[in-house]
C-alpha cells in the first residue's frame, strides 16, 4: 500500500493512538498503587519533620506509626468529630486534604515525644506561584510551637523555595501562637523588622510574597484551629 | 563483541567532537535548571539517555512505514509516550528525585536532542546503530550535566550527592559555601567556561565569524 | 490587580530564559539579528498566550484526577493525567501549524526569514514549559492562566531581543578565539540572567 495514501495515513495514525493509549493506561494502572504509597510516605516524612525527625523513605512509615498515637478530626468549634479517630492512612485525619475539602473536619495528629503529647496540625495556603503547605507541631499548652515544616510546589529556587529549609522552619521552635489568651499567630516579617505585639520570625530576603503567604497561612489556616487550641490551653491550667 | 570503527564513531563521537550540548547546540533547555545538585543532574542524564536511545530504536524500526505527512507528529507521539512512561516509573520508584526534577522530566519531550537525532540519524539508519547513537548522545549530554552538577553542588553546598565533602575545619577557618553557585545563571557561565576549554583543545571547532 | 502583577512577575522575575533556561536552542540560533528575534518573539508570545489557557481548560475539565465529574457521578474517579503530556504537545503542535499558516498568508517575508524556526516553535521548551508550569501551579481561573502565558511570552521576547541587540554589537569586540560565537553567548546570557535577578524584589 502506498505510504502517502490518505487511508493509510489515517489508519496508521489511529493504530498508533490506540497502542499508545493502551500502553500508558496500563502502565498507570500497574504503578498507581506504588505511586500513592510514595505520596503517603512523603506526607509522613513532612509530619515527622515538624517533630524534628528526618526519617528516610524506608523508615518513615515505622517511625510514624511508632510516634503518632492518635489522629482525628475536630470541628472549628474545637470538638472532636465522632468516629473520626484512627491513625491509618485511610482514616479521616491522614486522608483529608484541608486545601481541598475541610467540610468534614480539621485533622489533628497526636504524637508522643519524651513522655509529652505534641499536637500536629496541617496548614495550607498560597505562595507566589502556587500552593504552599506545612505541618506545625504544638505543645499541650496549645500555644508553644515544638517545630514546623513547610513545603511548596513551584516557588522560585533560592528565594521563596527557602521556606522548605530547616533554617527557616527552625525559627518557629519555642514561639507562641497565643499572647494574653488571644490567638495572635506568629508573624513572618522582613528580616530586621521588629514586632512588639506578637511572636515573629524573619521572612526570606527576596522571597517577600512567599513569606507573606506563610504569614497569611499561619494566621488563617492555623487560625481555624483557634478554639481547639484554646481548649488545650484551658485544660492545661 | 568488537565494535567496528564506524559504530565506535557513532557511539563515541557525541562524547567529544560531536557533543550535543557544546557542539551541536542542542538540549540546553532542560540541561541547566536541574544542575544545582548532582543527584537530579545524574537522574536527568540517565532519563534522557534512555529516552533518546529507545525513541531512536522505535523510529528506526518504523522508518519505512511512517507516512511523510505525519512524520513529525509520529516522532512527537513516540517521544511523549516514552517520557510519560519514564515519568510514571520515577513517580513510583524514585519519588524524591521526581519532586526535584518536577516539570523538567516532562520537558524532555521538547529536548532538541531527541528530535534532532530522530531527524538526523534514526530516520536513515538501522535499529542497532540508532540505539548506539541515542546512547552516545545521551552520554554526551550527560557528562556535561554531571560536570556542572558536580561543580555547583560542591562549591555551592559543600556536599556531593548529599554527603558532606568539605571538611568542617574549612568552615571553621572561615570558608563559606559559594552561594552564587546555587543561582541559575552560574550554570550558563559554567557551560561558557567548558566550551572555552573544549575549543582550546579542539581548534577546528572554533568559530571564525 | 492580580493578573497585572502576574504578568510583571512572569516577565522579569520568572523569565522563561533567564530563570529557567527554557527555549534556549532556537534562541541561541536566531538571536543574531534584532528584527528576526522580534518576529520570533511575537510568534512565541502568540502561541503561549493561546496554548496555556487551552491546556488549562483541558487540564481542569478533562485530564486531572476527578476532572470529569461534570459528565456524571460515575466519572468522578477517573484520572487521565497520564495523557497530559501527549495532549499538551498535540495542542501546541496544532497551534504552531496554525500560526505558520497565518504568517505565510499575511507576511511572506517574515515567513522566509524565520525559515525552519517557525515549525520549531512546536518543540520550543518554553511553550511546553508554560503549559507544564501552569499544571504545577494550579491557577485560580483561565484568565489568570492566560495572563501567565502572555507574560511568559513577553519575557521570552524581551530576553531574545536583548540578546540579539548585544550580539549585534559584539561583532566589534575582541573575543578570544575559543570563546567566539557559542561560548561568549553563554557567558553573556549568564550575565544577563544575573542582572535579571535584581528584579526579584519587585512587589506589585
Amino acid at each position: 500500500m502506498n505510504r502517502e495514501n490518505n487511508v493509510y495515513t489515517i489508519l496508521y495514525a489511529s493504530i498508533m493512538v490506540i497502542i499508545v493509549a493502551v500502553a500508558l493506561a496500563f502502565t498507570h494502572q500497574s504503578l498507581s498503587e506504588q505511586q500513592t504509597k510514595n505520596v503517603n510516605i512523603d506526607k509522613m516524612q513532612q509530619i515527622l519533620r515538624s517533630l524534628h525527625i528526618n526519617a528516610s523513605t524506608n523508615e518513615a512509615e515505622s517511625k510514624y506509626n511508632e510516634l503518632i498515637k492518635n489522629s482525628y478530626l475536630v470541628t472549628p468549634q474545637g470538638e472532636k468529630v465522632e468516629g473520626s479517630e484512627g491513625t491509618k492512612t485511610s482514616d479521616p485525619a491522614f486522608a483529608t486534604d484541608i486545601a481541598v475539602d475541610a467540610s468534614k473536619g480539621l485533622p489533628v495528629f497526636e504524637a508522643e515525644i519524651e513522655g509529652r503529647t505534641i499536637y500536629i496540625l496541617p496548614m495550607s495556603g498560597k505562595g507566589l506561584w502556587g500552593p504552599i503547605w506545612g505541618y506545625i507541631a504544638i505543645e499541650s499548652d496549645g500555644s508553644t510551637v515544638y517545630g514546623a515544616d513547610f513545603s511548596h510546589q513551584g516557588e522560585t529556587p533560592g528565594l521563596g523555595a527557602e521556606i522548605a529549609t530547616p533554617q527557616f522552619g527552625g525559627q518557629f521552635d519555642g514561639k507562641h501562637l497565643f499572647r494574653d489568651n488571644t490567638f495572635t499567630s506568629i508573624a513572618v516579617v522582613k528580616p530586621g523588622q521588629l514586632v512588639s505585639d506578637r511572636d515573629y520570625v524573619d521572612g526570606i530576603s527576596g522571597g517577600t510574597i512567599t513569606s507573606k503567604g506563610v504569614n497569611a497561612m499561619l494566621l488563617e489556616s492555623v487560625g481555624q484551629y483557634k478554639n481547639f487550641l484554646m481548649n488545650l490551653n484551658a485544660a492545661k491550667k | 563483541m568488537a565494535l567496528s570503527n564506524k559504530t565506535k564513531a557513532v557511539l563515541l563521537g557525541p562524547l567529544n567532537k560531536n557533543n550535543p550540548i557544546i557542539v551541536q547546540v542542542l538540549g540546553i533547555c532542560s540541561a541547566l535548571a536541574v544542575t544545582s545538585k548532582l543527584e537530579p543532574a545524574l537522574v536527568m542524564a540517565i532519563a534522557v539517555t534512555i529516552v533518546t536511545a529507545f525513541s531512536n530504536v522505535i523510529i528506526s524500526m518504523l522508518r519505512n512505514t511512517i507516512p511523510n505527512r505525519i512524520r513529525i507528529i509520529v516522532q512527537l507521539v513516540v517521544v511523549a509516550t516514552l517520557v510519560t512512561l519514564v515519568s510514571e516509573v520515577l513517580k513510583a520508584f524514585a519519588y524524591d528525585v521526581n519532586k526535584q526534577l518536577s516539570v523538567f522530566v516532562g520537558l524532555i519531550v521538547t529536548n532538541c536532542i531527541l528530535m534532532g537525532r530522530l531527524e538526523a540519524f534514526a530516520l536513515g539508519n538501522g535499529p542497532w546503530p540508532s540505539f548506539l547513537d541515542g546512547i552516545g548522545n545521551g552520554l554526551g549530554y550527560g557528562w556535561i550535566l554531571v560536570v556542572i552538577g558536580f561543580v555547583r553542588e560542591l562549591l555551592g553546598s559543600g556536599t556531593l550527592l548529599g554527603y558532606p565533602i568539605i571538611p568542617k575545619s574549612f568552615y571553621e577557618a572561615g570558608y563559606q559555601n559559594n552561594g552564587l553557585m546555587m543561582l541559575a545563571p552560574m550554570a550558563l557561565l559554567l557551560i561558557g567556561v567548558i566550551i572555552w576549554i573544549h575549543r582550546s583543545q579542539n581548534k577546528e571547532l572554533q568559530e571564525t565569524a | 490587580m492580580e493578573a497585572i502583577s502576574l504578568i510583571v512577575r512572569s516577565i522579569f522575575v520568572d523569565n522563561m530564559i533567564f530563570a529557567y533556561f527554557l527555549g534556549m536552542c532556537s534562541f541561541l540560533a536566531v538571536s543574531k539579528n534584532v528584527k528576526t528575534a522580534l518576529g520570533l518573539g511575537i510568534a512565541v508570545t502568540f502561541v503561549l498566550s493561546l496554548t496555556v489557557p487551552i491546556n488549562y481548560m483541558l487540564e481542569n475539565y478533562v485530564l486531572k484526577a476527578g476532572a470529569l465529574e461534570w459528565l456524571g457521578e460515575q466519572f468522578a474517579e477517573v484520572d487521565l493525567s497520564v495523557f497530559s503530556l501527549l495532549i499538551f504537545i498535540a495542542v501546541i503542535a496544532s497551534f504552531t501549524q496554525l500560526v505558520e499558516m497565518v504568517i505565510e498568508r499575511f507576511s511572506p517575508s517574515l515567513y522566509s526569514s524565520l525559515g525552519i524556526f517557525l515549525p520549531l516553535i512546536a518543540v520550543n521548551c518554553s511553550i511546553l514549559g508554560g503549559s507544564l508550569f501552569m499544571q504545577q501551579r494550579e491557577f485560580a481561573d483561565v484568565g489568570i492562566a492566560t495572563a501567565y502565558g502572555f507574560g511568559s511570552g513577553i519575557g521570552w521576547l524581551l530576553a531574545i531581543v536583548g540578546m540579539a541587540a548585544v550580539r549585534e554589537k559584539l561583532e566589534y569586540s575582541n573575543v578570544p578565539k575559543p570563546l567566539k560565537g557559542l561560548g561568549i553567548t553563554f557567558i553573556l546570557t549568564g550575565l544577563m540572567a544575573l542582572g535579571f535577578m535584581s528584579f526579584a524584589g519587585i512587589n506589585i
